[in-house]
């Protein structure tokens, strides 16, 4: 029988920092405290980013989205995963190698692709108007632009070129557009970590 | 007081505007990054009233300063345009070694203090301007160490205080720091923010500021007990709501602010014969 972790007293962020992201972590700490509640909050936060928009997700994993989120984040501890608005991408990496892996369908991919270009479309402060996605096993290309008009949100598009782009190299690709328009493509980068 | 309203995302444009055509607001306060794409001109075209600038993520004590020279060059042509009544951001951990934090941490502000003095100082020069900083609402002990930080940041920068009363009051409730603390910051300061906040999901509950309700009662006795502190001439108070919009929820709030801050105390203490 292992035995049982330390329980640790926390009073400031700095003893939490570590554990935020981390699910497994939580157990380290009082279930009756405050720094337990508050494990609980930050990592409720990653949980919501995932299931509330591809709540398809939840169809593969059960409904508490457990079987997903659990071995995920433990993975991306594993490799310091930047959460940045890649985090749908390295999920998906992650389903491929999971027990999920024959259950995804290219359906799933687009609304993973979708979610990501729309989170870097919101998030990202940078002076690029728009981003581009692909992927090496599908056609389409997944674009999103910030928003840019004062009524308006930013938008994301899933579009099929008459000449396709050259597939990226291993799994997604993506590149900036500095504007508002689909007008130039500068190569594929790689997804950061 | 002025009464404004936070505009965070273009769908709410209309409430907003109808906020100010039937004046329950008196300016707005804009989320000013979630706009950096929308031409200066245009965005103040939309609004028939003064404005504030609340600044969500230029992480300006982590971002790289390339990053920020180049997104502080962005907001500077707002400020030109808008000429806003103020410019706000936020001291707060977007991310732990290179992670990003979806719920942000609460800064150490005695340990980290000549750090974060020196970027406070550098960030509020490359915006051109006096840089208000949105006190955090705490959770961890952190907060204690809030109102020192707050008054001696102020001090040592010129920068001033974003003083949100509510989220004073989640610090209160989460790490028992006795809103009479804050009275000096209150005191230097014009421009307040007020929302509501939620209990957690789990117990022992702590107090998130969630901006998704009506003003908690304690918070409304807060305002009301500090109404002479608060209300100054020039002073700006900013209704934060950014889930659950609802228009007559929010009007319903804004009334309640209106009615501790009505001009005339007579009047408010009247007898109904
Ligand atoms: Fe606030």
């Amino acid at each position: 029988m292992p035995a049982s972790p330390e329980i640790r007293t926390a009073l400031l962020e700095s003893d939490l920092l570590d554990a935020l992201m981390v699910p497994a972590r939580q157990g380290e700490f009082a279930r009756d405290s405050r720094a337990f509640v508050r494990l609980d909050t930050s990592l409720r936060a990653y949980w919501h980013t995932l299931f509330d928009i591809c709540p398809e997700l939840l169809s593969l994993s059960g409904p508490d989205g457990l079987a997903i989120f659990r071995p995920f984040m433990a993975w991306a501890a594993e490799r310091q995963l930047s959460m940045n608005w890649t985090y749908y991408l390295w999920v998906h990496r992650w389903l491929q190698q999971s027990p999920f892996a024959d259950r995804l369908s290219p359906q799933l991919t687009l609304s993973l692709m979708a979610a990501s270009a729309a989170r870097w479309a919101m998030g990202d402060r940078g002076p690029n108007g728009g981003i581009a996605l692909g992927s090496a096993e599908l056609p389409e290309l997944v674009v999103a632009w910030k928003c840019h008009t004062v009524t308006g949100g930013r938008e994301v598009e899933c579009l099929s070129l008459e000449e396709p782009l050259p597939p990226p190299e291993g799994g997604f690709g993506w590149f900036t557009l500095p504007g508002f328009e689909l007008d130039n493509f500068p190569g594929w980068s790689p997804i950061p970590q | 007081m002025r009464i404004g309203f936070n505009f965070t995302l273009g769908p709410t444009l209309e409430l907003v505007q109808q906020l100010i055509a039937e004046r329950h607001i008196d300016y707005c306060e804009l989320l000013i990054d979630n706009f950096l794409q929308v031409p200066p001109a245009e965005l103040a075209a939309a609004f028939d009233c003064p404005v504030g600038f609340h600044i969500m993520f230029s992480k300006f004590l982590e971002n790289d300063e390339a990053t920020l020279v180049e997104m502080a060059a962005r907001l500077r042509r707002y400020i030109e345009v808008l000429r806003p009544i103020y410019v706000s951001d936020h001291v707060a951990r977007f991310t732990h070694e290179g992670r990003q934090l979806y719920h942000l941490a609460e800064p150490e502000y005695r340990r980290d203090y000549e750090a974060m003095r020196a970027r406070v100082a550098w960030w509020q020069e490359q915006l051109g301007q006096r840089l208000l900083l949105e006190n955090y609402p705490s959770i961890m002990d952190n907060g204690r160490d809030a109102p020192w930080f707050f008054q001696q940041i102020a001090r040592d920068t010129g920068a001033g205080v974003l003083f949100d009363a509510s989220n004073a009051v989640c610090g209160q409730r989460n790490c028992g720091v006795d809103l009479t603390e804050w009275e000096p910051v209150i005191d230097a300061t014009n421009h307040f923010h007020v929302g509501g906040y939620n209990a957690s999901i789990l117990a022992p509950t702590i107090t998130l500021d969630t901006h998704d309700r009506a003003l908690g009662a304690d918070t409304l006795a807060f305002l009301e007990r500090y109404r002479d502190r608060f209300d100054r001439p020039g002073a700006t108070l900013t209704y934060e709501r950014d889930d659950q919009i609802e228009y007559d929820a929010i009007v319903q709030d804004l009334s309640a602010l209106r009615q501790i801050f009505t001009p005339t105390p007579e009047l408010r203490h009247a007898r109904i014969a």
